[in-house]
C-alpha cells in the first residue's frame, strides 16, 4: 500500500486544491452544527472537529432524491427522464465509523439480483477520504462493540491519520490512488507506521462504553415475544430523529408529485419509527404500535441484518443516543437486554 | 447497469368487470415493446408493482398465466390512491408495470403431485394463475389431481365467473365452488370455505395444498388440512405486506429477516413457523 506523509498545514490546501476540479464534501461548520457540504471557494473545512451532525449516508442516498421524470403526451403519461447524471466526486474528513455505515449500506443496496443504480452510481464515482479518530470524540463513541474501531481502513479509499506535526496518508484502494499526485512525495516511514499501530491502541483503549451487541443475539433469536419488550418504548415520542441521524439506516418511501403536465417520482428517507410506515391500506398495521416498532428497529440492527450479511447494522457512532430527545438510550437497551 | 424502479411501460387492452359491486376488475396489460414482452418471463405466484405516473405504485399478484401469451392480467379492489386511479383508467390508456417480483407458487415441488387450490373473496388471483398454468395441455401431465375449492361471500362476488363456468366442464379439474349465502338463482354450494374443504376432504397423499383468502378464512381452515393430514411444509400460502421499491431495499415488508417482496411472497407454513409472527 502507498503511504506518504504530509505536513498538517498542508492539508486545508490539499482540499481546496481537489474542490478546485472537482465536487468536494468536507466538514463545514455551519450556524451550530458541523455538517459536510460542497466546498466552496472561501470555505473554511475543519480538520479538527469531533464528527458531523448528519451522517455521510446522505451523499449516496439523499435524504430527498428525484427516481425519474414523466410527462403527459397526447398517447397518455410517458417516461421523460431516468436516473440523474452523477459527477465524480471526493468526500473529505469521513469518521472510521461513517466509513464503515458504508460497508454495510452496500450490502443492501446490492444483493440478490437487484443492484440500487443511485446508490451504486454515486458510491463508484465518490473517493472516501477517513480521518482518523486519535481520540474517540465523545463519551458515547461505541464502534468498538459492534465490529469497528476509532483507527481503521474499512470504508475508506484514502486514510488519515493525525500523528501530530504530520498526517500519515495512506492509499488503501484503486480509487484513493488515483489522487495520490496531490498528496506531495514524501514516502511514510517505519516510525510513523509504528506511531499510527500505537495511536490505535490507545484510541480504542480510550473508548470507555463496552456493549454485548453481538452476545444478544441468540437472546434475539429466542424472544420476539416476551415482556421486556413491552418496557423499552413508553417514552419514545415517534420523531424519528434516531434513523434519520444513523448511519446505517436505509429506510425509504417512493412518491409521486406532479405539477401541471409534468411531474417526477422521487424517493424521501422513511422510518421505521412512524405508524404509516407498515400502515396497509386496508388499515391493518403488523407493527401497531411503538413497542412492534422498537422491537423492529433492534431486532434489524443486531438480529436480522446478522442474519442476512452476517454484520450487525449499526456503527456505534452514538448519534441516536446524543440527540434523542427524550434520551431513549440503543446502548442501554443493549445491555438491559444482556440482563434478560 | 438495468435500472430496477423504472417501470415498463404497458397499455390497458382490457377492463373486466369481475362483480357486481364493480369494485373488483380485471386489467388485461399489453406490453408497448415487443422486447419487453420476451423479458418478462414470470410464474405463477409473483407479483409487479402496477406503476401510475403522477400517483403512485401498488404490488398486485399477477393473476394471468405465462401460458397466456401477449399480455399479462390484474385483477385489482378499488381501495387507495393508485387503485382508485387505476379504476378509472379507460382501454388504451398508458401505464407502467415492474416485476415480475417476489418468488412464486414452487412449481418444481409440485410436479407429481396432487394439487388443492383454496381461494377466498378475491384473493383468488395467483391461484387462477397456477391453475390455468397447470390445466395448460403442455403441462397438466406434470401435476396429479387437481382440487380446487373457491368461495365468495354471495354470488356476485365471485370472480372469474366465465372461468370458472369453464373449468366446471372438465375432468381434469374437480371444482368446488361455493358462497357464504346464495341467492334465488344460486344453484352451486352454500357454505364456509373451511366447512366445504372439509366436506370435500382431499387426501393428503403426495399432495399439497396451496391457501389464499382473508384472514379468518386461512384461521379456519388450516386446521382443517391439519386433521386431513397435511404435513406444515405441504400446506403453502402467499402474504400481503405493505411495499414500496418491491426489491428488498426500503425496509418495510420485513417478517423476520425476510422480505416479503423478494423472499417471498410465497411461503410454506413450515417456513413462516420460523419467521417472526408479524404480518
Amino acid at each position: 500500500m502507498e503511504k506518504r506523509l504530509i505536513k498538517k498545514h498542508e492539508l486545508t490546501g490539499i482540499i481546496d486544491k481537489l474542490a478546485s476540479g472537482l465536487l468536494v464534501y468536507a466538514p463545514v461548520q455551519d450556524e451550530d452544527n458541523v455538517l459536510f457540504k460542497p466546498v466552496q471557494k472561501g470555505d473554511t473545512v475543519l480538520t479538527t472537529f469531533a464528527n458531523t451532525k448528519n451522517a455521510p449516508k446522505n451523499l449516496f442516498f439523499p435524504r430527498s432524491e428525484l427516481l425519474m421524470k414523466y410527462t403527459r403526451t397526447d398517447k397518455g403519461m410517458e417516461l421523460a427522464a431516468g436516473a440523474p447524471e452523477v459527477s465524480q466526486a471526493v468526500i473529505f474528513g469521513v469518521r472510521p465509523c461513517d466509513a464503515r455505515s458504508f460497508i454495510l449500506l452496500d450490502m443492501l443496496f446490492d444483493q440478490d439480483k437487484w443492484k440500487d443504480p443511485y446508490y451504486f452510481d454515486k458510491r463508484a464515482k465518490t473517493t472516501v477520504i477517513a480521518l482518523n479518530c486519535v481520540h474517540p470524540p465523545y463519551s458515547s463513541c461505541f464502534c468498538t462493540s459492534v465490529g469497528g474501531s476509532p483507527v481503521s481502513s474499512e470504508g475508506a479509499d484514502i486514510l488519515l491519520t493525525d500523528l501530530g506535526e504530520n498526517y500519515l496518508t495512506e492509499f488503501v484502494t484503486e480509487k484513493g490512488r488515483a489522487l495520490l499526485k496531490h498528496f506531495g512525495d514524501v514516502n511514510a516511514d517505519k516510525t510513523s507506521e509504528k506511531t499510527k499501530d500505537e495511536i490505535a491502541k490507545t484510541s480504542a483503549a480510550e473508548i470507555k462504553v463496552q456493549i454485548p451487541a453481538r452476545e444478544i443475539k441468540p437472546w434475539l433469536d429466542a424472544n420476539f415475544e416476551h415482556p421486556f419488550w413491552d418496557t423499552i418504548h413508553q417514552k419514545c415520542i415517534a420523531c424519528g430523529t434516531c434513523t434519520y441521524l444513523c448511519p446505517t439506516c436505509h429506510c425509504f418511501d417512493i412518491t409521486d408529485e406532479m405539477k401541471g403536465g409534468n411531474g417526477m417520482r422521487i424517493r424521501n428517507w422513511d422510518s421505521c419509527m412512524y405508524w404509516l410506515f407498515t400502515k396497509e391500506t386496508s388499515g391493518h398495521n403488523p407493527r401497531s404500535s411503538q413497542k412492534e416498532r422498537w422491537r423492529q428497529r433492534l431486532m434489524h440492527k443486531f438480529r436480522y441484518y446478522v442474519d442476512m450479511f452476517g454484520a450487525i447494522s449499526c456503527v456505534g457512532c452514538g448519534r441516536c443516543v446524543i440527540y434523542c430527545p427524550v434520551n431513549l438510550d440503543i446502548r442501554k437497551l443493549v445491555e438491559d437486554i444482556a440482563k434478560q | 447497469m438495468q435500472n430496477p424502479y423504472i417501470p415498463i411501460p404497458v397499455r390497458v387492452e382490457k377492463i373486466i368487470t369481475e362483480v357486481d359491486t364493480k369494485d373488483i376488475k380485471t386489467f388485461r396489460l399489453a406490453f408497448v415493446n415487443k422486447h419487453d414482452e420476451e423479458n418478462f418471463k414470470y410464474l405463477p405466484g409473483q407479483f409487479a408493482e402496477l406503476s401510475i405516473y403522477g400517483k403512485g405504485e401498488s404490488p398486485i399478484g399477477i393473476a394471468s398465466s405465462p401460458t397466456q401469451k401477449g399480455y399479462i392480467e390484474f385483477t385489482v379492489q378499488k381501495a387507495g390512491v393508485v387503485t382508485t386511479a387505476l379504476h378509472e383508467m379507460e382501454e388504451g390508456t398508458l401505464m407502467g408495470v415492474r416485476g415480475p417480483l417476489g418468488n412464486s407458487w414452487p412449481l418444481e415441488y409440485l410436479e407429481g403431485k396432487n394439487i388443492v387450490v383454496v381461494g377466498g373473496g378475491f384473493a383468488f388471483t395467483t391461484l387462477r394463475s397456477l391453475i390455468n398454468y397447470m390445466l395448460h395441455e403442455d403441462n397438466r401431465t406434470h401435476f396429479g389431481k387437481l382440487t380446487c375449492v373457491y368461495g365468495a361471500r354471495m354470488p356476485g362476488l365471485l370472480i372469474y365467473k366465465d372461468e370458472l363456468e369453464a373449468w366446471s366442464t372438465r375432468d381434469d379439474i374437480e371444482l368446488h365452488v361455493t358462497v357464504d349465502k346464495g341467492d334465488a338463482n344460486w344453484k352451486g354450494k352454500e357454505g364456509f370455505v373451511p366447512t366445504i374443504c372439509k366436506e370435500v376432504a382431499p387426501s393428503a397423499e403426495n399432495a399439497v395444498v396451496m391457501i389464499c383468502g382473508p384472514p379468518i378464512m386461512i384461521r379456519f381452515t388450516l386446521p382443517v388440512f391439519f386433521d386431513l393430514g397435511f404435513s406444515k411444509e405441504n400446506i403453502i400460502t402467499s402474504l400481503e405486506m405493505r411495499m414500496k421499491c418491491g426489491i428488498g431495499k426500503c425496509g418495510r415488508c420485513n417478517v423476520g429477516h425476510k422480505y416479503v417482496c423478494k423472499d417471498g411472497p410465497v411461503f410454506s407454513l413450515a417456513e413462516l413457523n420460523h419467521l417472526t409472527k408479524e404480518y
